[in-house]
């Protein structure tokens, strides 16, 4: 049942060069982003302290010049991954400064998790549906509030931004907006070949069953229970505080699961194995990438099945199968990984309802706007926070 | 009390519980289900042999909960370890169930063949059975009520007749889950199920443990 997901090194070809595009031409198609990041990070009449001033400039500064360096070389990945390692490091740093700062300590009890005073966290979003549909109560850990309690139009608010994006970009919000996969991704990154290269590909089913286990035990224990128990990220965030053995027992697993799957097997295997084995809130967001309007696209004619594109995903969202039909799987993060890697310029960029083929740096395009818009506002503000962090530090 | 007012408290017991019941049985019903053969008619067969069990322990335990008075007499902490045996023994049995699903969908599920060959009827038959047995004795909230209310019923056959009108009330809530016998049964679908039961029999397993040493579990 092992499948080689990794193309034989004798035989991989060397990736495609695309066109570049002229630097005038370039800058004027990353204006929208700097007036974005503009935005995002110098708001009028705001009197931030000099660290985090110089922390804004520093990050506008970054994902303007990642944005560029997308458009001018026409690659996606390796700019996308700078930034998306840089949020995912320096998320624990502004985090933990935080909730250092506000208790004392990164040990969370359970009463205040109960409260909802913790910040937004995402991943427990699809926990939410079974007990709200039966109750009409929510058994969300987090709260979007400044000084913690719940509030279900915030809530509301909360997901309803959440939809908005994830219909735009479907699953690309694993690419760009979420704040654990940086970590893996960066150290997926680190070899230069993976030591394991035959992965069952049913470990692919794993987020599909964490999310229908996680959902029904939410609803039968009316706990957050992936939060709980099965959070690898709870190792660098808030954990639980330990005042009992089952407390123990949960960090335990948190720190297991973390030094497993996102620091031993991204080393390993190159691939985000967190993201890839089991993330719930992945398999959540792989529904919605059936319902926007961006995919990858292979072209068959131009193909020559080197699976050049299969070991380069980081997700395993490609497979022979997936390959010889067309398309990348539904746990495609649109990362662009692919479609640089490919030699042949066969894996495109692709608006569904559009002919396959028909513009595809068009709709690279459109989809890089929507997606790092997005990115700036989730994962610069992290990045922003972690550098004044270390700024306040340093100076 | 007349039996029909009884019952029909029962009755309306087991209708406004039905919630907390699919709450307490989903995790482990929904991906047994999943596990199965396709096909409402397969779906149903599964379904009834694990309400019949579950019927079977309700009235187990109203048996027991008359004579000995059991639920209103046990201790705190008994029932903790009662419960926290239960826990582990359907830990187990999930584990079984997960195991003996392995030829449902063994590679491809659009070959009938495929799907036919495997584990016997009266196999998956006696895993449902074991889990709705089971499901039947833990002692969820809506369950220990009824329980509490047959203990304090003059004869054993009322308590029986409260059980079963209880049964009936929350079984309804339940007559849903044959639709998941429309899920199409592919080798994805049915992994995603093993290894559902695999994680929830962990959790159930971690659970009782936890119970039967005494420690206090979250949620619990």
């Amino acid at each position: 049942m092992a499948t080689n997901v990794q193309a034989p090194r004798l035989f991989r070809p060397a990736p495609r060069s695309p066109a570049q595009l002229s630097i005038v031409r370039s800058l004027l198609l990353t204006l929208p982003i700097v007036l974005w990041s503009l935005l995002m990070f110098f708001r009028p009449g705001s009197s931030a302290a000099p660290s985090s001033r110089i922390a804004a400039t520093v990050t506008a500064l970054f994902v303007v010049a990642l944005f560029f360096m997308m458009i001018r070389t026409g690659t996606t990945y390796k700019w996308r991954r700078a930034f998306f390692v840089a949020v995912g490091l320096l998320f624990p740093v502004g985090f933990i400064h935080e909730v250092m700062v506000m208790r004392g300590s990164m040990g969370i009890p359970i009463e205040e998790m109960i409260a909802g005073r913790t910040p937004f966290c995402f991943l427990p979003i699809p926990l939410l549906i079974l007990p709200a549909a039966f109750t009409r109560s929510l058994v969300f850990p987090g709260s979007i509030l400044p000084n913690g309690g719940m509030s279900g139009g915030g809530m509301a608010a909360m997901v309803g931004i959440w939809l908005g994006i994830t219909l735009v970009i479907g699953r690309g919000w694993c690419s760009y907006a979420c704040f654990f996969g940086g970590i893996e991704e960066g150290m997926a990154s680190i070899p230069k070949r993976a030591k394991i290269r035959k992965i069952d590909p049913r470990w692919k089913y794993g987020p599909w069953a964490v999310l229908l286990a996680m959902v029904l035990l939410s609803l039968a224990l009316f706990e957050p229970a992936y939060c709980m128990w099965l959070c690898p990220f709870k190792a660098v965030s808030e954990y639980v505080a330990a005042r009992s053995t089952i407390g123990l027992v949960q960090n335990v697993i948190f720190v297991v699961l973390f030094g497993a799957l996102v620091i031993v097997l991204p080393l390993l295997t190159k691939k985000r194995t967190q993201c890839s084995f089991l993330c719930p809130f992945g398999a959540f967001q792989s529904i919605f990438n059936k319902a926007n309007i961006f995919n990858v696209k292979i072209d068959k004619e131009k193909c020559k099945p080197c699976v050049a594109c299969q070991s380069a995903c980081p997700t395993m969202s490609l497979s022979k199968e997936s390959i010889a039909r067309g398309e990348a799987s539904i746990s495609c993060t649109k990362c662009g990984a692919c479609v640089d890697a490919c030699p042949r310029g066969a894996m495109q960029w692709h608006i569904k309802g559009t002919e396959p083929g028909c513009k595809p740096e068009h709709a690279r395009l459109m989809f890089l706007y929507a997606a790092w818009g997005m990115a700036i506002m989730f994962g610069g503000s992290i990045i922003a926070q972690g550098l004044a962090t270390i700024l306040n530090v340093l100076i | 009390m007349a039996a029909p007012v009884l019952a029909g408290e029962a009755l309306l017991l087991g209708l406004a519980s039905g919630p907390a019941c699919i709450a307490a049985c989903g995790p482990v019903l929904v991906p047994a289900l999943l596990s199965g053969h396709g096909g409402v008619r397969p779906n149903t067969r599964t379904l009834t042999v694990f309400l019949g069990a579950r019927l079977a322990g309700y009235l187990l335990f109203a048996v027991a909960a008359w004579e000995l008075g059991a639920l209103a007499s046990m201790l705190p902490g008994s029932r903790i370890l009662l419960m926290g045996a239960v826990n582990v023994v359907l830990a187990g049995a999930l584990l079984w169930y997960a195991w003996s699903a392995r030829h449902i969908c063994g590679g491809s599920c659009s070959d009938s063949k495929l799907v036919t060959i495997g584990a016997g009827k009266s196999h998956r038959a006696r895993g449902a059975a074991a889990l709705g047995l089971l499901t039947g004795l833990s002692l969820c909230p809506p369950f220990v009520a009824a329980g509490f209310r047959a203990a304090q019923l003059g004869s054993v056959l009322l308590a029986l007749l409260f059980f079963t009108c209880f049964f009936v009330g929350t079984a309804v809530w339940f007559v849903p889950f044959a639709g998941l016998g429309c899920v199409v049964r592919n080798q994805a679908v049915v992994t995603v199920a093993r290894m559902t039961m695999v994680l929830i029999a962990v959790y159930y397993l971690a659970l009782g443990i936890a119970m039967l040493l005494g420690r206090k579990a979250y949620g619990y």
